[in-house]
């Protein structure tokens, strides 16, 4: 199997490379045959990774130890359910992964694009089979050959770093991969559309589910990424501006603009060129996040990958995907004009205009954070590092525009708005935000960008309720329908426009935990077994929390931990039993050395209590088992509204999944087409739709 | 063994990608029928356009006026694009009473001289009563 593997790795070489001139030559010659042969090489390509993936899978669950990836990521006593999850647990073995994903997606377009939209078929191939020979050339070529050899066979490997090994880690980079290689799609058939010269809107049409599909995964990894941090990484945060974090925001940021902008050039027929630019500069960043994640440019928090060679491939081919993009725009420009105008500033199309350049300035703000380490040890050879601060000066009044604007958004008219229906529109709202913030303050909040938050978050929640509100009532009256039919069939009928507000209100209630920071409760208490500390939660609770000693197990290989030491705190909260805590510090028997902490959360809907184990003397608990010993250091952190941020996940995904499913229209649609009659009875003028 | 292995694996994927060359299948790369054409696309964005309007101004986002005035436009937008619409299915129709026609013509139902259709089976045509065509219906079609 991994013999087998590694062939498939190298064949997939010159077939991917057929594909990609076969599909460029047949468009240009329109020949049919060269085009089908190019599109079974994109089954025969993904067929041929997931024989090399397999065969890594196979190395690692086989404890195949002559291989340099297999013994550096995994050891005999490692989990089986980490043993597969090796696949993507280092660089080598996740950029195989990725190409994985990469054809799975691209058999997914081809497969379902057999009958339909031909004239873009073989630049689409061309374009994705071209970008998996590069990935197989990485592959191959840049010294992160999954299949390397050792020459020599240790007995057991170096062991997965222990902060991999949680659940959260399992899933996050896939997530992000499944998000990364969806925008490949979009990508391609926006290259097919500029190289076959059809530039309406089609190519929108066609991949606006990838691209709904590609933000949803980038969403999602996100997010489980900061529960990861705030888990695993034991220092209470979530979220640090740390690059590979940024990373993997610089995509999600432009893609959360282009999915707004190709709205206006669906409605409007605006913004051609600009969308264009929009999934060339996204796609662009998700090769950018996987170089930057994998490649060992800047040292982060992360630092899991260990190779510097391939900068330079990765350099190269994101250039060369700008410069041909460019080249390609720039030689379409004369058919890439605009059908119409903005016609007001007062108008919803100019609102999602604002909305992309707000999003575009976050853009290059995150980037420039995150490359000025690197920039200024090239031109000034001193590196200057900016920390949060900075991305937090930066993107916290950006963050604030974009939170009002999902409430001027959708009050406001496309084409044009008068300014006297916008003052009815905003008046509620606008009151009820303003009433917030006055609360607030009375009740004594002073931090001005919390107070911020919450008073546009409220204005927004209020329109987005209005919105529903209208929407079902007027469709209620319209269509002589019961309020609840009417909800559902509101939503049913436009399910892009309520799903999109539905992920608003995600959008809201995640910014309003980053909001409560400032009120954030941090105690270090050194404490002896029976003493109990008390903590107070800003929102008025008190914490009890008695240390009830300390436990310890030294060397169990089963768990692959050289030693153990947990604390165990009961908790009262207002004098009532609320459970026990643990929080831990290991050793690991491999990696050698390597060492973690273990918090341990009390989560309820209104804020987490967070403890961690800061300090304890490891010989005496440990090694010499002494009794005396027990006193330990402790960090208890109170964190109010953190919930939000994964309740407000659940809610996004949602809100995504009502975008994505299959609407009805669209089914009956096709079945219209079939039986000869109207192909589009989601286009007649009803109301809500 | 291995080299066996690689060898099938080798000459399956060489042999699955080069069939459609070998054998020169055709397969289509023009827009099919099924898509919007131009007409079509242009009636589409008008009456979303409608759409929208008429929501907005059901939920109070838009004035009476312009509303009125923006009905008027989208409206007449919408009108030439089904008229051009039309005209493409008139056209359509036409080129599908040619085909019919000929079909008949080729079936022996119209006749040659005078291009009345006659019952099937008609041995001379009723219109002006010279023979039809040697062929009869020919099995199997309507």
């Amino acid at each position: 199997m991994n013999i087998l593997g590694e062939l498939a790795l190298w064949v997939a070489l010159p077939v991917a490379a057929w594909g990609m001139v076969l599909g460029f030559i047949g468009g240009r010659e329109q020949r049919g045959d060269l085009v089908l042969s190019a599109e079974r090489t994109v089954y025969a390509v993904f067929i041929l990774i997931l024989l090399a993936s397999l065969g890594v899978v196979d190395n690692f669950v086989n404890d195949r130890f002559e291989y340099w990836y297999t013994a550096n990521y995994s050891s005999r006593n490692l989990d089986i359910f980490y043993k597969i999850a090796g696949l993507w647990a280092g660089q080598r073995g996740s950029l195989l992964f990725w190409l994985l994903l990469l054809c799975l997606f691209s058999v997914l377009a081809v497969w379902s694009n057999k009958r339909k939209n031909r004239e873009f078929m073989p630049y689409a191939v061309g374009t994705l089979m071209g970008l998996q020979l590069f990935f197989v050339v990485v592959l191959l070529f840049a010294e992160v050959n999954p299949f390397e050899k050792l020459g020599f066979t240790p007995v057991d490997g170096a062991g997965l770093n222990p902060q991999l090994q949680n659940y959260w880690m399992t899933f996050h980079p896939p997530t992000l991969y499944l998000g990364f290689t969806a925008f490949a799609i979009p990508f391609a058939f926006a290259v097919a559309a500029l190289l076959s010269g059809r530039l309406d809107s089609r190519w929108i049409h066609v991949t606006r589910k990838w691209i709904l599909l590609s933000w949803f995964f980038l969403s999602v990894g996100i997010v489980l990424g900061m529960r990861w941090a705030y888990e695993e990484l034991g220092w209470g945060g979530y979220w640090f501006w740390d690059p590979v974090e940024n990373a993997s925001l610089l995509p999600w940021l432009t893609a959360t603009a282009f999915l707004h902008s190709i709205q206006i050039q669906e409605n409007r027929g605006m913004l051609k060129v600009w969308n264009m630019s929009l999934v060339i500069l996204t796609f662009v960043l998700t090769i950018f996040a996987t170089f930057l994640t994998r490649s060992g440019l800047i040292e982060s928090v992360h630092t899991f990958a260990e190779n510097t060679t391939i900068a330079f491939i990765f350099l190269t081919f994101m250039g060369s995907v700008v410069a041909g993009g460019a080249v390609l725009i720039l030689y379409r420009l004369p058919q890439l004009r605009s059908e119409t105008q903005i016609e007001s500033f007062l108008s919803r199309e100019a609102a999602f205009l604002f909305n992309n350049l707000i999003l575009l300035g976050a853009t290059f703000a995150v980037m420039w954070g995150t490359l000025l380490p690197l920039l200024s040890e090239g031109f000034f050879g001193e590196q200057i590092t900016v920390g949060p601060p900075f991305f937090n000066r930066v993107n916290i009044p950006i963050g604030l525009v974009l939170l009002a604007l999902m409430g001027i958004g959708p009050v406001i008219a496309w084409r044009r708005a008068s300014r006297r229906n916008l003052r009815k529109n905003f008046l509620v709202p606008v009151m009820v935000g303003g009433v917030t913030g006055v609360v607030l303050w009375a009740l004594g909040v002073r931090y001005g960008w919390a107070l911020a938050t919450f008073t546009i978050s409220a204005f927004v929640l209020t329109v987005i309720v209005t919105e529903f509100w209208k929407g079902t009532r007027a469709r209620a009256r319209i269509e002589g329908e019961g309020f609840i039919p009417a909800f559902y069939h509101l939503i049913s009928r436009n399910r892009r426009r309520w799903g999109g507000y539905i992920v608003h209100v995600a959008i809201v209630m995640i910014f309003t935990a980053f909001a409560a920071e400032p009120w954030y409760v941090e105690i270090q208490q050194t404490m002896e077994p029976g003493e109990t500390t008390e903590v107070a939660s800003p929102l008025g609770s008190t914490y009890s929390l008695t240390y009830e000693g300390m436990s310890t197990n030294v060397r169990d290989p089963d768990q692959n931990l050289a030693w153990q030491a947990v604390a165990l705190l009961r908790v009262e909260r207002d004098g009532r039993s609320a459970g026990t805590l643990r929080t831990e510090k290991r050793g690991y028997i491999r990696p050698e050395g390597q060492q973690s902490t273990e918090v341990g959360i009390l989560s309820r809907a209104s804020e987490d209590l967070y403890v961690i184990l800061a300090d304890v003397d490891l010989q005496g608990v440990v090694v010499d088992n002494d009794p005396a010993a027990q006193a330990a250091t402790f960090t208890f952190l109170v964190k109010p509204l953190v919930g939000g941020i994964w309740a407000g996940l659940f809610v996004l995904i949602l809100g995504s999944l009502i975008g994505l499913w299959p609407s009805a229209e669209r089914v009956r649609s096709a079945a219209t087409v079939r039986s000869g009659r109207d192909p589009f009875p989601d286009a007649a003028p009803a109301l809500g739709d | 063994m291995t080299l066996l292995g690689a060898l099938i694996l080798v000459g399956v994927v060489v042999a699955f990608i080069l069939q459609p060359i070998i054998q020169g299948a055709r397969a289509s790369l023009q827009r099919e029928d099924d898509e919007l054409t131009e007409a079509e696309a242009a009636r589409r964005v008008a009456l979303l356009a409608l759409r929208d309007v008429e929501y907005d101004y059901h939920t109070g986002k838009l004035d009476q006026d312009d509303y009125r005035a923006m009905k008027r436009q989208l409206s007449a937008e919408a009108l030439a694009a089904m008229k051009a619409l039309e005209e493409d299915g008139a056209r359509a129709s036409i080129e599908a009473e040619i085909a019919a026609v000929r079909q008949g013509l080729r079936a022996g139902l119209v006749c040659g001289s005078c291009g009345q259709w006659n019952p099937r089976g008609s041995r001379f045509c009723g219109g002006c009563g010279s023979a039809m065509g040697e062929r009869q219906e020919p099995a199997g079609s309507v």
